[in-house]
């Protein structure tokens, strides 16, 4: 186990990444000494959710007493909250403001601006269970009352023994400039009752807005205890087989920590389900040299999308979960409700697809298991995309003609189209609608999506990004190897990070520089401790990113600028705010500018996995051919003869010219009449518009 | 175009998806490069695209009031220039509020797009129109004016005046603008913003025509504003058909202090709204008059609300409503009246539901705390000795609905997705302590679904400034419906516990250090009769402080003890 002391043994040969997804569990196994990776799928089991872990392990039957490294991937917080399920949670606030949390901002989503009988969801904290305690800083962090630790005594006697409170959220105003309230307070209850957890705000998040803050330091209460029974089984269960390597889980915004670490911070894994995807992409977009890179990982019931600079995805700091705020790193992903089981449907004679899904349950028509409205896999089948024989190596007979059928009746003869027109236009609405998505997140960061590439993974990625690709304009679609498994695959090359940051709130002047560089050195000190304390890289190097958050005085929204050890003068700073603020919002200012935040991120580098090349071939790639079919080629728009080709025999080199359709056990990369496919020295596939 | 052109329905899909995601990607360029908050924090814009005979195509709006103002601004700034003098490139700037839908610190700016090939080049395909509040052109007061008495007080006017001449910036009018405006760099920056959303917007509407055709482009358009009019006139032969009025009243502005009445009658029948506000007061002295456009566009957010609020608005929706209010009424302000604050749109909005509610209980909510009340102190920072200005919006309680209670503490509809400031904010930027901010128990009307909870915040000040305070609803008392009960007014009480004690509405007051203000905001009214509500709800409320004891018993008829177990029903 990682806090035990571990003997001198042989380095161990495996290194195992499980994540589970709402339908599989995906588990990758890669063998070190032959740089092999393997891939196994198993059933999500969401009531005992450990033990789809347990039986990934075994369908993958990897030695675990031979593994150095299991890095998780799970939702258990993010489902802890949706479903309702977490802790009974008090709050304990100052005198007067006991309502922060359940008056939030006071606003209504922008989805309901027209609804003027709004509801907001059931909170997660009752009313009863919020009690104000006597004490007060002011915004400089200085006492205008002093802390009333009889009132204190009282608020946790009430919580704890009348209410029945096992967890305490504890936020106070401006804690973010002295913790000092809020820990004493936490000292008063930890005492009184050692069995309550309690979650103190500015251990959390030291940010300044107390109903953002509140919010984060709530859900940590709310999730804390659950997330930590579930870590106790998995490492119980990992122990029983004889694991003695790492026990790592993924955060949302990039890397990874020990268990024993999540276990203390579970909120900074309750958006990790993408996370695997996009730490995959950016290790995709170093090793290929992709600079400006969008990830699009399509799943049965979404897209993800997420905008790569400089190799690295965007980290946001603060997410929202079910209308609540959490003041954590988040990679900023933007999802749009298209995938491959969107429902396609007529609304008053307009062809729409999704947002509404038909998931794993009923499915795609063509599964045979009871669904009757056409999905974007029917009109995949319909359109000869995927070999109904082949589908899921073979696994699974796809019905064809119960796709055909759907799409005819409820789509083709409404519209009085044909079914491979009907079926087309499922696919051109829903390009349409994502190809507005892939604009805005580019455009909010004022660039044009023409210069970038565009890297397919998740299910459906291959099938639909080469069309979404030639619609926006890209330089290229990447599709890397398994691409369905990619967010597992991901999850091997993150690294063990922490973060840490403070609100300081200061004109950025010369003067301020000492100070401001001794906080940062502080919030470094902080997280290099705290990977050291994880020892995962054996003592090994730890690098630490600092960043001041920014902004003109009196704006609202802030960007974050690095800076070294040493801050160069103020001036410098200044110029580098402006420019950036230039490239994001189109102008710059000569007003003053602020210091809202400072942030650090530690990093301790795990070795990173190598790729296997694959061998090189003579541009030809015949020898992977497997046949031909059928297929709609968007180039054209009509159905042509598609050359089909078997992935894993293709080399390096090989040129497939579309129209083509290159499969692989559980996706299928269609490149269309205008396209041509270039496989690279990884078999990666890299689609670029034909030249004429 | 004179003969149609067939468009198959997944085609027809995908050009309105298009053209939704022009008018989104403007939005993402103005919202990303515009200077003030007001636009990127509260969304104080709105968004449009029409068709050549200025039918709203599709529209991003920021606030909900912002709902089709554009369509009666465009109409009337293109009459104005007219159509023969507008030219590829031209971006023209209107702010009249008598023709704008708002006061004067709402510049609207359009764009006419040419597409196509020859002839069809001779006239605009299209035209783009973004509005946003400007910061500053140089009304009688820095910031907010609360006491104009005509329309020069309130700011340089615009009737429709080229800012860019064939894609090149006029720099007379520019110069003209600079020199009257206390704030020229921050107006500047949001003028190009706006400009910068409309070139993204012409490029995405000629790629839209250079890909599909004009002739598909139109007649995908003629069917959206077909199905959009079919939608509205469904939905409304579905509701009780008759009329309806209803009466309620403004504060009234600072300069009078005298109550307004506003009045509103609402006909449904053979598939198309009236909204009718004859017996209303005439023009106000103060700055509470509204435009005849934005008595419009308050009754197409309703109208929407009522017919169609899951799907993107375009004209045909609107098409089956006819709004009557003569020159002159307090909604159709005719030129010299002054309209900057436009408080009064937000009260009188939900008289349009207090008229319908008679008819359809079952379907709509009784009215919330009415108003949006917002504060703003202005002073000197201590620690800077600089000026400091910022404000607040305040929440208020939400009326009780047909099948569920009131939302707590929520913004007003009409502005529902504005956030308040947050306590840390307003003590880091101002004199303020912040030393109660609470719901307030008993503040939400009875009913078998009781109105949501208004709040009670102490506003303690440490340093001398101006509070100002907009609120246009303390007078009059929340509607209930059916057999539910009003809910207490909203009351701003100043100096309390002083001889200085005071109730105001609309007010500058002055403030010294260790004054006190108090802001309690109205919680929404009740729906149906209070007896016939889940005893068990109101024990709920009771152990959670939202109902005392007194009033369960008062109002509802039970009886809960001290360890808040119903003891009686009493009904």
């Amino acid at each position: 186990m990682p806090d035990e002391a571990r003997p001198d043994t042989p380095p161990a040969r495996y290194r195992l990444a499980v994540d589970i997804g709402g339908t599989f569990v995906d588990a990758v196994e890669l063998d070190r000494d032959t740089r092999r990776i393997r891939f196994r799928k198993a059933s999500t089991t969401p009531r005992r959710p450990w033990e789809g872990v347990l039986d990934a392990f075994d369908a993958l039957g990897t030695d675990l007493a031979a593994t150095e490294l299991f890095i998780h991937g799970t939702t258990l917080g993010l489902n802890a909250i949706l479903e309702r399920r977490g802790a009974r949670v008090g709050i304990i606030a100052n005198e007067g403001l006991r309502d922060v949390f359940l008056m939030g901002r006071g606003n209504v989503p922008e989805s309901h601006m027209y609804d003027f009988t709004y509801r907001r969801p059931p909170a997660i904290v009752a009313r009863r269970d919020t009690v104000g305690v006597v004490g007060r800083l002011d915004a400089h962090g200085e006492v205008v009352t002093e802390l009333d630790e009889d009132s204190v005594r009282a608020a946790a006697r009430y919580l704890v023994e009348e209410s029945g409170v096992t967890s305490i959220a504890v936020c106070l105003l401006h804690s973010y400039r002295d913790p000092v309230h809020e820990h004493r307070v936490a000292e008063i209850v930890r005492e009184m009752y050692p069995h309550v957890h309690v979650a103190v705000s500015a251990d959390i998040a030291p940010e300044h807005r107390e109903y953002e803050r509140t919010s984060t330091a709530v859900l940590d209460a709310y999730i804390r205890p659950i997330f930590e029974r579930y870590v106790d089984r998995l490492e119980t269960e990992l122990a029983e087989r004889s694991f003695d390597g790492h026990f790592l889980i993924t955060r949302s915004g990039g890397g990874a920590m020990t268990s024993a670490a999540a276990r203390l911070a579970p909120t900074t894994t309750v958006l990790s389900g993408p996370a695997g995807g996009v730490v995959g992409a950016s290790f995709v977009a170093r090793l290929l040299g992709r600079d400006d890179l969008i990830s699009v990982d399509i799943g049965g019931t979404s897209l993800d999308a997420a905008v790569f600079e400089r190799g690295e995805a965007a980290v946001v700091h603060e997410a929202e979960l079910e209308q609540m705020p959490l003041l954590i790193p988040v990679y900023d992903i933007r999802t749009i409700g298209a995938g491959g089981g969107s429902i396609a449907s007529l609304d008053k004679g307009m062809l729409q697809v999704g947002p509404r899904s038909a998931g794993a349950e009923p499915g795609p028509i063509c599964y045979r298991r009871g669904g009757t409205e056409p999905t974007t896999t029917d009109a995949a089948v319909v359109l000869g995309y995927i070999d109904p024989g082949g589908f899921l190596g073979g696994d699974m007979a796809l019905d064809v003609d119960g796709a055909r059928e759907g799409v005819r009746v409820r789509l083709a003869e409404p519209l009085g189209m044909s079914v491979e027109d009907a079926a087309a236009g499922v696919f051109s609405v829903m390009l349409a609608k994502t190809v507005g998505a892939i604009r805005q997140i580019t455009v909010e960061r004022g660039r044009d999506p023409r210069g970038f590439s565009m890297l397919a993974f998740g299910g459906a990625g291959p099938l639909l990004t080469p069309m979404l690709g030639r619609e926006v304009g890209v330089v290229e679609v990447i599709v890397p190897q398994a691409p369905s498994a990619f967010s597992a695959w991901g999850m091997l090359s993150a690294d063990v990070a922490e973060d840490a940051s403070r609100t300081v709130l200061r004109t950025l002047e010369q003067d301020a520089l000492p100070d401001l560089a001794a906080g940062l050195d502080e919030l470094a000190a902080e997280v290099t401790e705290l990977l050291r304390a994880q020892d995962v890289t054996g003592g090994g190097e730890v690098v630490v990113q600092r960043e001041l958050e920014l902004r003109y005085l009196g704006q609202e929204h802030a960007l974050r600028i690095a800076v070294g050890t040493e801050i160069a003068d103020a001036e410098t700073l200044r110029k580098a705010f402006g420019e950036r603020h230039q490239q994001l919002y189109g102008h710059a200012m000569d007003n003053e500018v602020q210091v809202l935040n400072l942030r650090v991120r530690g990093v301790a580098r795990l070795e990173q996995p190598e790729l296997p090349r694959i061998p090189t071939g003579d541009a030809d790639p015949a020898q992977a051919r497997s046949g031909e079919r059928l297929a709609y080629d968007f180039a054209t728009g009509e159905m042509t003869t598609f050359a089909v080709y078997r992935r894993d025999l293709l080399e390096a080199g090989d040129v497939v010219p579309g129209p083509a359709l290159v499969e692989e056990g559980t996706s299928v990369t269609v490149v269309h009449g205008d396209q041509a496919c270039t496989v690279d020295e990884y078999g990666h596939l890299l689609i670029r518009g034909a030249t004429k | 175009m004179s003969e149609t052109t067939f468009v198959d329905g997944a085609t027809a899909s995908v050009v309105h998806n298009y053209l939704l995601s022009a008018a989104e990607e403007m939005r993402t360029t103005l919202v990303r490069t515009a200077f003030n908050p007001v636009i990127y924090e509260v969304l104080d814009f709105g968004i449009s695209i029409y068709d050549a005979d200025l039918n709203l195509i599709s529209e991003a709006p920021g606030l909900t009031f912002f709902l089709g103002a554009n369509d009666y601004a465009i109409s009337k700034a293109v009459e104005y220039v007219g159509v023969d003098n507008l030219d590829e490139g031209d971006v023209v700037l209107m702010n009249y509020p008598f023709w704008n839908s708002a006061h004067s610190y709402d510049a609207t700016l359009f764009a006419p797009v040419f597409c196509g090939t020859g002839a069809e080049r001779e006239r605009p395909f299209a035209y783009l129109c973004i509005r946003a509040h400007w910061m500053d052109l140089g009304a009688k007061d820095p910031g907010y004016v609360l006491d104009s008495t005509d329309v020069h007080q309130e700011g340089l006017l615009f009737p429709g005046t080229k800012v860019f001449k064939k894609y090149e910036p006029n720099h007379e009018i520019l110069e003209l603008i600079r020199f009257n405006s206390r704030m020229p760099d921050l107006v500047f920056g949001d003028l190009h913003a706006q400009v910068s959303a409309i070139r993204t917007g012409e490029r995405r509407m000629k790629e839209v025509v250079e890909k599909f055709g004009t002739g598909v482009v139109t007649e995908v358009t003629r069917r959206l504003f077909e199905e959009g009019e079919r939608t509205t006139r469904a939905a409304l032969a579905r509701l009780p058909q008759g009329s309806w009025t209803a009466v309620d009243y403004a504060d009234g502005d600072w300069n009078t202090g005298e109550p307004l009445r506003m009045q509103c009658t609402v006909t449904i029948a053979d598939g198309e709204m009236t909204v009718d506000f004859v017996g209303s007061h005439g023009t106000a002295v103060g700055p509470v008059n509204i435009p005849f456009g934005s008595t419009i566009a308050m009754c197409k957010v309703a109208l929407k609300s009522l017919t169609s609020p899951d799907e993107p608005s375009n004209a045909g929706h609107a098409r089956p409503l006819t709004v009557l209010a003569e020159p002159g009424n307090l909604f159709h302000a005719v030129y010299p009246a002054p309209t900057f604050t436009q408080w009064t749109s937000i009260v009188a909005f939900e008289l349009i539901f207090k008229a319908l509610a008679q008819a359809m209980p079952d379907r709509l909510g009784a009215s919330s705390g009415g108003d949006m009340p917002g504060f703003m102190m202005v002073g000197t920072h201590p620690d800077t000795g600089r000026m400091f200005a910022v404000s607040n919006n305040e929440v208020v309680g939400w009326g009780g609905a047909p099948d569920h209670d009131g939302a707590d503490a929520t913004i007003h509809l009409s502005e529902s997705i504005v956030r308040n400031t947050p306590i840390e904010v307003l003590e880091q930027k101002t004199t303020m302590l912040i030393e109660r901010l609470e719901m307030r128990t008993d503040a939400g009307g009875p009913g078998r679904h009781r109105g949501g909870v208004g709040i009670e915040r102490h506003i303690r000040f440490r340093g001398a400034g101006e509070f100002l305070m907009v609120v246009q609803k303390t007078k009059t008392a929340p509607w209930p419906v059916g057999a539910g009960r009003e809910s207490e007014p909203n009351r701003i009480v100043v100096f309390p516990g002083t001889d200085r004690e005071r109730d105001i509405s609309t007010e500058r007051v002055p403030v010294e250090p260790g004054d006190l203000i108090v802001v309690r905001t109205a919680g929404g009214a009740g729906h149906g009769d209070p007896l016939a509500r889940d005893p068990e709800a109101v024990r709920a409320d009771v152990l959670d402080g939202y109902v005392s004891r007194e009033a369960a018993l008062a109002d509802y008829g039970v009886e809960i003890d001290e360890r808040g177990e119903i003891t009686a029903v009493r009904r």
